[in-house]
Order: structure tokens, then sequence, then C-alpha cells
């Protein structure tokens, strides 16, 4: 433990001679660097403020006048294929595939800079700015580099974050004109009997690009439609397509975990340091009602909750995804609590904290910087595996018709339209939605496992029967 | 004796953690913004439907104080007088729904908690007995997403897979082999004692089962490698081995023996995870348990019946979790009665 970590002074030498000849100093540089990532997407931010605060409809359209580098307008997929002439529409003329594809994976490279920006900021603070030569979290960055799976876990969930956060931009249409309102859209594309580029509805053209289980009506994976859509996922029984409410599905279902998530952390949080710190009396009642609340099974609390506030002005916010993260929040505190009151009532019998509390600091002071660093970690573990298993309940609640109203997507809601048509060749519906929940919640059960080995490399039984209680969810 | 205090003392401190649940639920239901009566009634456009409301409203009793009425909902839950049934089923008494569903779901939960011990532990203890060889990570891995699927999901794949399963069953379907039975539907208990009907409701539950038990499967795989890994490693395992125990003595007798000490408890922890789990499996596999019945009072709007639903779910949860800390206690007789949260 004790072992100084030698990476960031090695690194500062081996650099200097490069970096010595370029006219900026590394923390400019990094700035630089951040300005310019900031500029490419400056557009995307003034064109979302600009629609959540109330500054008016000019800011609006001065902020879509901005060009954003990732964009369905600035890469466009959708284009009609004209027989002697190619592709007219696209980017740079590419087939609508390899447009989309390009526009993904531009996207997701953006989010790999701007991430790497991130840590190569972190290594910069941590060699030219911080005063202290080593800490303890440096040790657990050191173990967590080591830890393949916990990676692999790292990687599945930024991906995931990525996919959520821009969602807009890497889905092949939007939502609004694809599902919502398709009969108020249109499209071009170039009929093969009149022999001329014709417009028709979104909404018409769906009809012809359902996914009914037949051979004759079905658009399955990476496939074009007859009105040279492309369609990744394929479409759904009604003809919109998959992947637009694959990626919005994903956002609902991460605002749902992380909401829930932070706030049953905090309330977690608090009442392992409170009950700590006093024990007695309060660390009994925090035990009864902690209890209690874990004596109702959680999917039906969920299932009760979610029916008795459906008609409620919180049902309304996102589709009721509010409404959902909150009653995950409220029920599912106490398995987070369980897992940081141990650590928070060994850290509260040190010496440390008696020495602190005899000097004279203030009980909440004590609590923030003497016993909160140290059960930190371990919440941050439950709350990653949790978040697997809030995922699929929340998933597993749309299935059943509750939870997440329509024309919000949620996975579990794709899962139950695509049940009936699973053992025809429109297969795609029901799996693909299943696949990517198994894929997530893997990946963040990889991430709990790999900070977990990374803060504390021995770990007991008992963590892992709670950890895996956690991570199995409400049994959704 | 002392067991039976210990017994007797973790039965005591139940009571205010049922108390406080029981509490929620009534506040959930009594007090959230959705009236039972109205719920039951549905949209009132009549005078014959405000009649109606009212009518139940008085036989409710949600005309009264709020502190009569929760003194009255304790009372009829202490006494076991659980109501009945208003919209799904209406006029039942809710413990005759009880025992006309709880069978089936029981028989569910019996098969989901039995084959996890017959799949997910062997596959555990080959794991560690072979860690780090391809077989180990194969199972592991099997175990990892295994316990990261839907159980949902999970049965409605299942369900596609069996009913396309015309060849791989001896020549026949799923549906046909062995015994006719359907992929759809609540398995008949009635003719349990004969070895037909025994095979029959068996293999009736085994899909929905294995659904409902997968998240366990996994755990127990994992937990069943980690606990063979500890063992293995013991002073004991090495000098036995050097006495010269035959390597399937050494793993049968010293390896497993200790090996599931610490898994019992987890099988019990589990039967937790079915309580909610049973919902979602139900309604998919069509079995009419108390899954489903709780499901459909909630969406119909039956809520004073999912209320006592609910009550009856606390005492089983809390029971469980009851018998688990005795389990621990019996076998290893080191966990203290005394300090045992």
């Amino acid at each position: 433990m004790t072992e100084t970590n030698p990476t960031p002074h090695t690194a500062k030498q081996s650099g200097s001679s490069m970096v010595d000849r370029l006219p900026v100093t590394p923390t400019q540089g990094w700035v630089l660097v951040g300005v310019s990532l900031l500029l490419l997407e400056i557009g995307a931010i003034a064109q979302f403020l600009a629609g959540v605060l109330p500054v008016g409809t000019g800011a609006i359209q001065l902020a879509e006048q901005i060009p954003v580098l990732l964009s369905r307008e600035t890469i466009p997929n959708r284009g009609t294929h004209v027989p002697g002439s190619g592709w007219q529409g696209t980017f740079l003329g590419l087939s609508p595939a390899r447009a989309w594809g390009l526009r993904v994976g531009l996207t997701y490279l953006y989010g790999a800079v701007v991430l790497y920006w991130l840590w190569r900021g972190y290594l910069l603070y941590r060699s030219r700015y911080r005063t202290a030569d080593w800490t303890p979290f440096d040790d657990v960055v050191r173990r967590f580099r080591h830890h393949r799976w916990g990676q692999f876990g790292l990687v599945v969930v930024l991906a995931f974050l990525i996919l959520a956060m821009f969602a807009p931009v890497l889905a092949p249409t939007g939502l609004e004109q694809n599902a919502i309102d398709p009969y108020s859209h249109e499209l071009e594309y170039y009929d093969e009997t009149t022999e001329q580029v014709e417009t028709i509805t979104i909404g018409t053209a769906n009809q012809d690009s359902t996914s009914q289980g037949t051979e004759e009506r079905n658009i399955g994976l990476m496939s074009y439609d007859d009105y040279d859509r492309f369609h990744p996922f394929g479409t759904l029984p009604e003809g919109q397509d998959l992947f637009t409410q694959v990626a919005l599905g994903a956002r609902v279902s991460l605002f749902i975990g992380l909401v829930a998530i932070s706030i049953s952390a905090v309330i977690a949080i608090t009442l392992a340091l409170v009950s700590a710190y006093y024990g007695g009396v309060i660390d009994l009642a925090t035990v009864l009602v902690s209890d209690a609340t874990q004596s109702l099974p959680q999917l039906l609390v969920v299932i009760l909750l979610s029916v008795v506030f459906a008609q409620t002005w919180i049902a309304g916010l996102y589709s009721g995804a509010a409404l959902l993260a909150l009653i995950f929040a409220f029920t599912g505190w106490p398995s987070l609590w369980r897992a940081i009151r141990g650590p928070a009532l060994q850290v509260s019998e040190r010496t440390w904290v008696d020495a602190a509390d005899s000097y004279g600091l203030a009980p909440r002071t004590t609590m923030r910087r003497h016993i909160l660093p140290y059960i930190i970690g371990y919440l941050l573990v439950y709350a990653s595996m949790s978040l697997g298993g809030i995922i699929i309940a929340a998933a597993g609640l749309s299935f059943l018709g509750l939870g997440i109203s329509p024309p919000t997507p949620e996975w579990g809601r794709l899962v139950n339209v695509g049940q009936p048509l699973l053992t025809t060749v429109s297969w795609h519906i029901a799996v693909m939605p299943g696949v990517l929940i198994v894929i997530v919640v893997t990946g963040f059960n990889a991430l709990g496992d790999g900070v977990r080995d990374a803060i504390d490399s021995e770990t007991d039984l008992g963590d892992e029967k709670e950890a895996s209680a956690a991570a199995s969810g409400a049994g959704g | 004796m002392n067991r039976l205090a210990y017994l007797l003392r973790r039965i005591v401190l139940s009571i205010p953690v049922v108390w406080l649940g029981v509490t929620a639920t009534f506040l959930i239901i009594r007090v959230g913004p959705l009236n039972p009566a109205a719920a039951i009634v549905g949209p009132v456009n009549s005078a014959q439907a405000q009649e109606r409301l009212d009518q139940i409203e008085e036989q409710l009793g949600l005309n009264d104080p709020i502190h009569v009425q929760y003194v009255e909902y304790i009372v009829d839950l202490v006494t076991f007088n659980l109501g009945q049934s208003w919209v799904l089923y209406p006029g039942q008494d809710t413990v005759a729904l009880l025992v006309q569903f709880g069978p089936r779901t029981i028989w569910l939960g019996f098969w989901a908690v039995l084959i996890p011990i017959f799949i997910g532990i062997p596959l555990g203890i080959y794991s560690g007995l072979n860690v780090n060889t391809k077989r180990d990570y194969a199972a592991s891995i099997t175990g990892i997403v295994w316990r990261a699927m839907p159980n949902f999901w999970l049965a409605v794949i299942l369900l596609a897979l069996l009913s396309r399963t015309e060849t791989l069953f001896f020549g026949t379907g799923w549906e046909s082999f062995l015994v006719e039975t359907q992929l759809i539907g609540a398995p008949d208990l009635s003719n349990l004692w004969t070895i037909e009907g025994f095979t029959i409701a068996t293999k009736q539950i085994l899909p929905a089962a294995f659904v409902l038990g997968s998240a366990s499967m996994g755990n127990e795989l994992r937990l069943s490698r980690t606990a063979v890994l500890e063992i293995i490693t013991e002073d004991y395992i090495d000098t036995a081995r050097a006495v010269g125990v035959s390597r399937y003595r050494l793993i049968g007798k010293h390896v497993l023996r200790n090996a599931m000490i610490p898994l019992i408890p987890i099988i019990t922890s589990e039967a937790y995870l079915l309580v909610g789990g049973s919902v979602l499996v139900e309604v998919v596999f069509g079995i009419n348990g108390i899954g489903t019945l709780f499901f459909d009072a909630m969406t119909s709007g039956d809520l004073p019946l999912a209320g006592s639903l609910m009550f009856v779910f606390i005492l089983l949860t809390v029971s469980i979790n009851i018998a688990q800390d005795l389990l621990y206690t019996l076998i290893d007789p080191r966990i203290g009665y005394a300090e045992h949260r």
C-alpha cells in the first residue's frame, strides 16, 4: 500500500523534450485541446441549452444556425439512389449505410477523444498541481489498470453512455419524424416505375417497411427498405426504425438508473454516516426502516407505486421515467446502505475519528472529512452493480406495460412488441434490445467487480453475496 | 433451549419490521393519490356509478377519519381477515384466492430453487477445481452473462426456442416430449401423487422455473467457485493430500463438505428474489399463480386485494429471513445468537 507510483514523474521526464519544443505549456495545450473539442459541438450544447432554458424562440433559431459536426444534418445518411448517378443527398455520395457508419464511428471517436482528454487532464493535475506525491487513490488507479475484466466493464459502460448521450446523432432518423408524427414529414425516393424522384410521407413509407414476420414483410438487420432508407437493426412491426428507438431507449434507461442511484446514494451515505457516527438508537431505527423497506418485495412495490401514482403530474414527467426513478430510489436505498454500513462502522471506531472529535471538529465535518472518503469506494461498487439491476427492473416493468409510456421508447416495451414475432424472420425486434440489456448489465457488473478489486484486493464472501443480490435487481 | 430463545427473539424483532411494512402499504393505498373505491368503480359517468362509488367507500370505510381506518386495517391484518376481491374476482375471499392460486406459485418456486442448486453449484465446483483453465472461464463467463439476463427476456427467448424444437427432443418437440403438455399455461397440481400427474406438472413448470432460477444459478455458480477456491488453499487439504488421500476422496469429503457451509444460507436468500420475480415469469408463461394475481389486481384497480397480497408477501420475506438466520446458526455454531444483524 505504501509504495509510491513512479509513472507521473517518468512520464514527465520522457515527454519533456517533445513538449519543450511546442510554444505552449502542457496546461495551456490541454486547455486548447479542450476548447477545440468544445467548439466542434458548441452548436449542440447551445441548442440543448436553448431548448431547456426559457430564452425565447429567437435564441433557439440562432442556436440552430450554428453548424454541429456530429449531427444528421452535417453527415446525412438519408438519400435517394438514382440509377446512373449514384446516391443523392447523402454525405459525400456514400451509401446511407456507410454514411451512417461514418457518423457512428466519428461520434464514438469524439467520445473517446473527450475521455482521453479528461484522463490526460487528471494525469496533468497529478504530476503538476497536486501537492501530495502519492494518495491512496493512485493505488486504486494502478490496480484498476491491471484489471482487464474491470476495464472491459468500463469500456462497455462508456459506450453505453455515449449511445445514450448522442442518441439523436447515432439514430439513422429522428423519433419525431419517424414514429411520433410520420404523416407530417416527407421523404424523397426514386420511383422505378415513373423513373423519377417522388415524394411520399414517411407514414406511408413506413407502411411498406413493416416487419410482420413473413419474408415479404420484413426489414431485418443491416438492410434497406423500398425507399432507400437504411435500418441498422431493422424495423418495428409498424415500420419504424428500430435502432432509433433503441438509442433513445438507452437514454431513458440511463436517466432512470442514474437518477435513482444518485438519490439512493445520497440517502444511503447520509444514513450510514449518521448511524455509524452516533450509533445506538439511531442505528437501530435505521436498521428497522431499512429492513421494513426490504421486506416489501421491490418489484411488487414498484408496480404498486407506479399504478397508484399513474394519474398524478409526476407521472407525466419524461413519460413516467421521473416517477420510476424516484420509486427505484426510495425502494433501493437499503441495499446500498447495507453495503456501506459495515465499512462506515469500522471507520467510525478508528482513533482518528476520536482525535477529530476531541480536537473539537463539528460532527458534520468529522463525518465528511474523516469517514466519508473511506466508504465512497464501496458505494461506487454497489452503485455500479445496482444500476444494472435497475435497468433490468425498469425494462421488466415496461415489458408488462407499466412504467414508461409511449411515445418514449423503452427497451422492455420493444421486447414486448417483438415477442409475437420472435419465432419468425422478424426476430430482431425482441432480440436486439434484450442483447443490449445483457451487454450493458454485464458491463456494469464487470465495472463493479473491477472497482471492488481495485479498492480492496481482499474480498470476502459476504461482500459477494450482497453484490449478487444487487446485481440481480428486483428479480426483473 | 438457547436456539428456541434466539428464534423467539428474532420473531419479536421482526414485529416492528412487519408493522412498518404494513404501514407503508396502508399509506400508499389509503393516503396515496389513487382512491381505492374510484379505482374499483372506474370512470364515474352516471348516477348509478356515483351511487356504487359511495357504497364501496362506505363498505371500505374510506369516509372514516384516517386513524380509525388505520386501526381497522391493522386489526384486520392481525386477525388475518384479509377482505375480499372487488374487481378481479368480485366477492371472492382473499384467503380463498390465496389457497386457490398459491400452490402453483409454490410449485414454481420449489423448482426455481431446486434447478439452480443442481446446475449452478456443480458447475461452480467444477470451475473451482479447474481454476484458470478454459473450462473454468467458459463456466464463469456463462454464469456472469446468465446473471445479467433479464428474466422476462430469457422467458420470451426460451418460449420461442422451445416452440421451435420439433426434432431436438428425440424426434419430438418439447410439447410432446415424454408427456403431452402445453408450452404456456398453469400446471395441473391435482394429480401430483400419481407418477403421470407428477411428470406432467413438473414438465409444465420446468421452463418457467428454469427462467426464474436463472439469476440464482449465476450467483450460486460464482459463490461455489469462490468457496471451493477458498477451501482448496487451506492447510488441512495439503495435509490430507500429503497423507495420501485419493483425489476423489479429497474432493468429496474435505473440499465439498466445507464448501457447502457458506452456500446453504445463500439458497434461502435466493428464495427472496423469487417472490418479486414470480410476477414477470408467471405473466409470460401464463401461470395463474399469486404473482399473476397481484399483477392483475394492480392493473384492474383491485387495490384492497393487492394490499392484502402485499401483507402476505411481507410475512413471507420476513419468515424467509428468519429461516435464513436460523440456518446460519445451525450450520455454523460459531455465529453468535447475540450479535447478529
